[in-house]
């Protein structure tokens, strides 16, 4: 095995486990944590120069989810949990994504939704904004509904173990 | 394949333009073309945006937000002389993250959100919103205060609160203000 330096390939590894895209572009860098063992594949965007503007006195720096919204603008902290994959060309605005949530390609996941854990996002879905998706549902469609349920059996495919370490070793 | 990436082409011929002094445009955002590319008064441009002018000029209001990996512009020949004029964008236009815009007009505090698409020589209205992933064919005119959302559905909302989304809009470009450094030197 080649020492993670020689190694020119399409990703960069961090010390973590981040696999990280020469081809992605992440603006802002101070403000994106990166949990390790995370994938960033070519041509994703991160935005992490917008930042939460008005901070006010009640509210601690750095809380992952800020349900208040003022009458102000402002942006707002995502997070994103364990085990999440989003697929090519899609676009979260979101607050929160739980765990173990399979977003397809092309979806558009609107400003302040919240998906809940073993949630699958179907491709071409727009979750509108605001939108609470519960635990353990499918969802498709424009705008975004809960066209089903997962069932206990198949909540074993929605761990990403093997897909990370897919990647990159090529 | 190396890291550091040189292009043998020569470099895209830069625009003509005419650029508002209280811009912000960031230094990663691409202006291309031949055409005049006007950008107006508190108008934010965030990085990745493509404006294109090859094909015909591009003026845009002030208080405008387009987002990165929108592409505004004519991507093809022109067909006929209204086409030709250029691409307009009134005042308070948001464009969302990946939306393709190669109207004619898009009317004053009309949204268009992520990965929309509004097709050559079309005309937008004012206060309208075009919701994500919908298209606008080429030389459709949308009335004022439409609201595209869904597969394409389409309704009229004169709720009356046009004046607090511009209030909205104009606190917005006062936000990215503080978090986009802009280099307005680089595109004049």
């Amino acid at each position: 095995m080649t020492s993670k330096r020689a190694t020119k390939g399409e990703y960069i590894e961090t010390d973590t486990g981040n696999k990280v895209s020469r081809r992605s572009q992440i603006i802002g860098t101070t403000n994106i944590i990166l949990g390790g063992k995370t994938v960033i594949q070519a041509e994703v965007i991160i935005r992490g120069d917008l930042l939460r503007a008005h901070q006010n006195g009640a509210e601690k720096q750095g809380t992952p989810v800020a349900v208040a919204i003022g009458r102000w603008f402002s942006h707002y902290p995502l997070k994103i949990a364990d085990h999440v994959f989003i697929g090519p060309s899609s676009v979260i605005e979101a607050a929160l994504i739980g765990s173990h949530v399979s977003i397809g390609a092309n979806c558009t996941i609107g400003k302040f939704a919240i998906i809940k854990d073993y949630v699958k996002v179907l491709d071409g879905t727009v979750v509108p904004p605001n939108m609470v998706v519960p635990s353990f549902s499918i969802v498709a469609g424009r705008p975004g509904r809960v066209v089903g349920e997962i069932a206990e059996g198949e909540i074993e495919g929605m761990d990403l173990r093997e897909v990370y370490r897919g990647i990159g070793n090529g | 394949m190396s890291s550091k990436r040189v292009s043998n082409m020569p470099p895209p011929p830069k625009p003509p333009t005419t650029l508002a002094s209280t811009l912000i445009i960031a230094e990663h955002a691409s202006l291309t073309g031949t055409h005049l590319i006007a950008l107006g008064a508190n108008t934010a441009i965030h990085p990745r945006t493509k404006l294109i002018s090859t094909f015909a000029s591009i003026t845009v209001g002030s208080n405008c937000i387009i987002s990165e990996r929108s592409i505004i512009g004519l991507q093809s020949e022109p067909e006929n002389d209204v086409e030709r004029e250029g691409l307009v964008l009134e005042d308070s236009v948001v464009v969302e993250t990946g939306a393709v815009v190669e109207a004619r007009l898009v009317g004053t505090g009309t949204t268009i959100e992520v990965g929309a698409r509004i097709g050559k020589g079309a005309v937008v209205g004012k206060h309208c919103k075009i919701g994500p992933l919908s298209e606008i064919g080429e030389g459709e005119e949308i009335p004022d205060f439409t609201v595209i959302f869904g597969n394409g559905m389409r309704r009229i909302d004169r709720s009356g609160v046009e004046n607090q989304k511009l209030k909205t809009i104009a606190r917005q470009v006062e936000v990215l203000r503080k978090l986009i450094p802009s280099n307005l030197a680089k595109f004049q």
